[in-house]
């Protein structure tokens, strides 16, 4: 405990050391996952599909909703490297314009269903009582639905759009967010220096905003690159059923749908469409395991 | 014992109790009047009308719920829009095919996540664990919608071992519980290793070498049970994924079990059918995490032999 | 007396994220028939780590460096995994370990566990066994032993499940018996129990054992002969007797004064100053001397031997030894 006759600048400074004491720890985490190299190459996956992603109109070789109608269904070649589809398309401009919306769309998701998540997370870890109950009994609740189907029904009411597909996603998958953050909170609770705040009379705010957050941040970041490929894959199967990103917008899922019905005539469209989204995912899921094992090194010992 | 499984159905019936209050909610969500988007641009005033009380929408909030679960108790489940007929028999008709795909679906996921997640603890830091760490990344990496598509093409269309929609034969049923299994399989893998090393880390397992146990008795006679009694509680939780992925695939497959219909009733805006089945889902994951819990309590002796 | 168990130059590593540990480095120890002999030391100091490479029970990033563990004149290095299970663990040399709450299959009742230890004497009947596992927890002073053998390890105390540790182990007759801590998890009064049961098994058996703690009390109770462990090496070994009256380690002789027993003084009660030196990067020489009062250049320097100073009494520090 720390002893009452210590002036207010001296607790600061305190707060301020343990403080540091914990980002030393941060370091020794970030050690461990630079060591990874699948987190790395998931690392390099990622940045290849975000460069696709800002650079699509450098890169992609043709204009992604131009047709064609003497050009349908071409088959892999030199001038269309993953053929064409059934309306003379560049499958492969319009896949790497697809990156565009994909991660358009699971960041916004994720940083959606982030923000619910953190907010209860935080209300709920730090204050406890009826209030934590409450939210934690909405959390047992939303996650008796599988996400797509909840998803589903909530997109099909609210009608189609991406932006629709965010919300319905969002309001749904903000559980593991709460959980997550709760816990952490209720670990950072215990700490020295919340106490310290406290007893020298910061408010609760004051101290969820200046010590809680910042220190459940590090790990809303892990969150959201373990989140990620649940996101990006739920909102490709929106789209796959004709719910989320309407055509002829270049949607990973809807050119799946699309590929389907020309399966026999044409299978390098959704079979490359599929490819695309899972060496994203891929990338997320590597750099996920890396930051699990990094924050979580007894997992795999020795 | 009893007030461990006298709590958990407390907490399953409060679960099951906002689950309602969701799936109830979701018609209320429409922007507009849900019975105009029901009946379409074209409807008369009468129609809407007659709907409109049918429904009960003209009364208020809670008294729409506690009519809508009267009558869910009564067997009154309403009628679908979209077919004209009762949403009783419509899901009575497709519950079946689904029970069965979800089931052996769910039953090839554990024994092949068992297995390999076994089999990668054991090897531990061997190629064979590197492998299972890896193929659970990769399968959880694709959508269930895709590799169902792939493996169509693959086995239905190129090689046409086996017949590419609908139930008709057993056959027609080994692509989509493959595509369930292989997918799936990957959620249990990772915690059975997991598991599985914990347990092999513990005081007892040092203790039975102490006492000259062999080494097989130990792996599979005490590491393995005791690993596995988490692993309940995991399919349990797993379960809403499992059957997330299921209704994806029913539609790939055409598949005529509640996953299609489901996802037919959406398109269509049937929201008596979609309400009905989103309720039916949930109301059966909580059930299978209370069974999971109580079939727990039977299994593990520590909460087994307290009073 | 014969020699049973004699270590010799017994050198251990483990790898750590945090580099090499040098757990235990060039380990001497000779056990002899019938002996209760105590193996004394801080935490840390490499005492467990003796007794599991005894039976081959480290984990997997152990690594043993050099050294021999002879027990009745076999190498047990050299033996394999299943040598080891159908020869010596259990039916020559047993272990209990520090914490009973944890030695136990929680999903197992008593019977089945026990039955196990039988497993490798398959020559006796079920009834047979039956009987034996009976007289062997009677032997122990449990209760009730027909209803405790239908209940699983929660439902017993720290105490009983300790009991039956003991009861388990000895049910396979080992010749020698090593006891990691066995009485740390257990409060005082379960404590003196505990002792005295081990105390009449000695007279009944004629068992050897290898007693691993760091309470002195304990010690002095039930051990004949005492090794003193400090970082990974034996400082020091002498008779129970030898080691109370005569200490000639400094280490041995900080540790029995940092004991407030009952004849000790409180002004005799010497803190030893410093702590237990991490074994990543150990201190050079003897590795007691950054803490020892005495220590001078050489003890920086050179490792000393292990020197019998008198009858049955061997230390190992350049001080006590005139070459």
């Amino acid at each position: 405990m720390i002893s009452e006759d210590i002036s207010y600048e001296q607790l600061k400074e305190e707060i301020r050391k343990l403080k540091r004491k914990r980002s030393s720890q941060a370091n020794l985490v970030w050690k461990r996952f630079t060591k990874n190299k699948l987190a790395l190459i998931g690392f390099i996956m990622v940045s290849i599909i975000i460069f696709m992603a800002i650079f699509a109109p450098l890169i992609a070789p043709y204009d992604p909703y131009k047709t064609s109608p003497l050009e349908r269904f071409k088959p892999p070649s030199k001038e269309h490297l993953l053929g064409t589809d059934a309306l003379g398309r560049d499958v492969f401009s319009r896949l790497i314009y697809g990156s565009r919306i994909a991660l358009e769309i699971g960041i916004l998701i994720v940083l959606f269903e982030g923000i619910i998540g953190i907010s209860l997370g935080l209300v709920s870890g730090y204050f406890g009582g009826i209030v934590d109950k409450l939210i934690m009994w909405l959390v047992d609740v939303l996650r008796s639905f599988p996400i797509v189907v909840l998803a589903l029904a909530i997109a099909g009411v609210l009608g189609q759009g991406i932006l629709n597909v965010v919300i319905a996603l969002g309001t749904v998958g903000w559980t593991s967010y709460a959980r997550m953050v709760r816990s952490k909170v209720l670990t950072i609770k215990e700490l020295e220096y919340i106490e310290a705040a406290k007893s020298i009379g910061e408010s609760n705010l004051a101290i969820i905003f200046r010590h809680v957050l910042p220190n459940v941040l590090s790990t809303a970041i892990v969150m959201v690159c373990l989140m990620m490929p649940t996101a990006l894959i739920a909102s490709a199967t929106l789209s796959f059923l004709g719910l989320g990103v309407q055509p002829p917008t270049a949607d990973w899922g809807s050119i799946i749908a699309e590929g389907r019905r020309y399966l026999l005539k044409a299978p390098w469209i959704s079979t490359s469409a599929g490819f695309f989204i899972m060496f994203t995912v891929l990338g997320f899921n590597f750099i996920g395991d890396g930051l699990r094992d990094a924050l979580d090194p007894t997992s795999r010992r020795n | 014992m009893k007030s461990y499984i006298l709590r958990r159905i407390l907490r399953a019936l409060f679960t099951a109790f906002g689950v309602s209050l969701v799936a109830f909610m979701i018609l209320h969500l429409a922007p507009g009047d849900p019975v105009k988007i029901m009946l379409g641009p074209y409807a008369t005033e009468e129609n809407v009308q007659a709907l409109r009380a049918r429904y009960n929408l003209d009364k208020p909030l809670h008294i729409q719920y506690l009519t809508w679960i009267k009558n869910i108790f009564k067997g009154e489940l309403g009628t679908s829009i979209r077919y004209n007929r009762p949403v009783g028999e419509l899901i009575k008709e497709r519950l079946g095919p689904t029970l069965i795909l979800t089931g052996s679906g769910l039953l090839v996921a554990v024994i092949l996540g068992v297995l390999f997640g076994t089999l990668a603890a054991l090897k531990k830091n061997s190629i064979l664990d590197y492998l299972t760490t890896f193929q659970t990344m990769f399968w959880l990496s694709i959508p269930s919608f895709w590799l169902a598509i792939v493996l169509l093409y693959i086995f239905g269309l190129k090689l046409r071992w086996v017949p590419i929609a609908g139930m008709t034969s057993f056959s027609s049923t080994i692509l989509p519980v493959l595509t369930i299994g292989l997918r799936e399989q990957a959620w249990f893998a990772r915690p059975m290793r997991a598991e599985m090393l914990e347990v092999l880390s513990q005081n007892y397992i040092k203790a039975l070498k102490a006492k000259g146990v062999k080494y097989e008795k130990i792996v599979w006679k005490h590491a393995f049970k005791n690993a596995l009694i988490p692993i309940i509680t995991m399919i349990a939780l797993q379960l809403p994924w499992i059957i997330g992925g299921a209704v994806v695939i029913e539609v790939v497959f055409s598949w005529g079990g509640m996953g299609s219909l489901l996802v037919g009733s959406v398109l269509s805006r049937d929201y008596q059918v979609v309400q009905t089945i989103l309720l039916f889902i949930s109301i059966a994951v909580v059930a299978a995490n209370l069974l999971a819990d109580i079939l727990y309590s039977f299994i593990d002796p520590r909460i087994r032999t307290e009073r | 007396m014969e020699t049973l168990l004699e270590i010799k130059d017994l050198k251990v590593s483990f790898d750590t994220e945090e580099g090499k540990v040098e757990a235990l480095d060039g380990v001497n120890l000779k056990v002899k028939e019938g002996e209760f002999h105590a193996l004394i030391g801080e935490t840390g100091c490499g005492k467990t780590v003796t007794g599991l490479t005894i039976l081959g029970l480290l984990d997997n990033n152990a690594k043993i460096e050099k050294g021999q563990v002879l027990y009745k004149g076999i190498d047990l290095l050299k033996l394999n995994e299943k040598q080891l299970q159908q020869q010596i663990r259990g039916k020559e040399i047993a272990m209990i370990f520090q914490d009973p709450s944890t030695s136990l299959d929680p999903i197992f009742t008593i019977k089945e566990q026990m039955f196990e230890a039988l497993d490798n004497n398959s020559d006796l009947t079920e009834e047979k066994k039956l009987n034996l596992i009976i007289e062997e927890l009677k032997k122990v002073k449990l209760p009730d032993v027909e209803e405790l053998l239908e209940k699983y390890p929660h439902q017993l105390s720290g105490g009983m499940k300790q009991r039956v540790m003991i009861a388990m182990m000895l049910s396979c007759r080992p010749s020698l018996l090593i006891a990691d801590e066995p009485t740390t998890a257990l409060d005082v009064s379960t404590q003196a129990q505990f002792l005295k049961v081990l105390e009449d098994l000695r007279k009944e058996t004629k068992i050897t054992a290898i007693y691993i703690t760091h309470n002195l009390a304990v010690v002095s109770e039930i051990c004949d002969t005492v090794s003193v462990m400090y970082a990974g090496r034996i400082v020091e070994t002498a008779s129970l007797r030898e080691i109370f009256k005569n200490p000639q380690h400094p280490y041995t002789y900080k540790l029995l004064h940092s004991v407030l027993g009952v004849e000790t003084k409180i002004e005799e009660l010497q803190e030893i100053p410093g702590s237990v030196p991490r074994l990543i990067n150990p201190p050079s020489g003897c590795r007691f001397h950054p803490r020892c009062e005495e220590a001078d250049e050489i003890c920086k320097i050179e490792v000393p031997r292990m020197v019998e100073i008198s009858s049955e009494h061997f230390v190992a520090c350049h001080k006590r030894v005139i070459e």
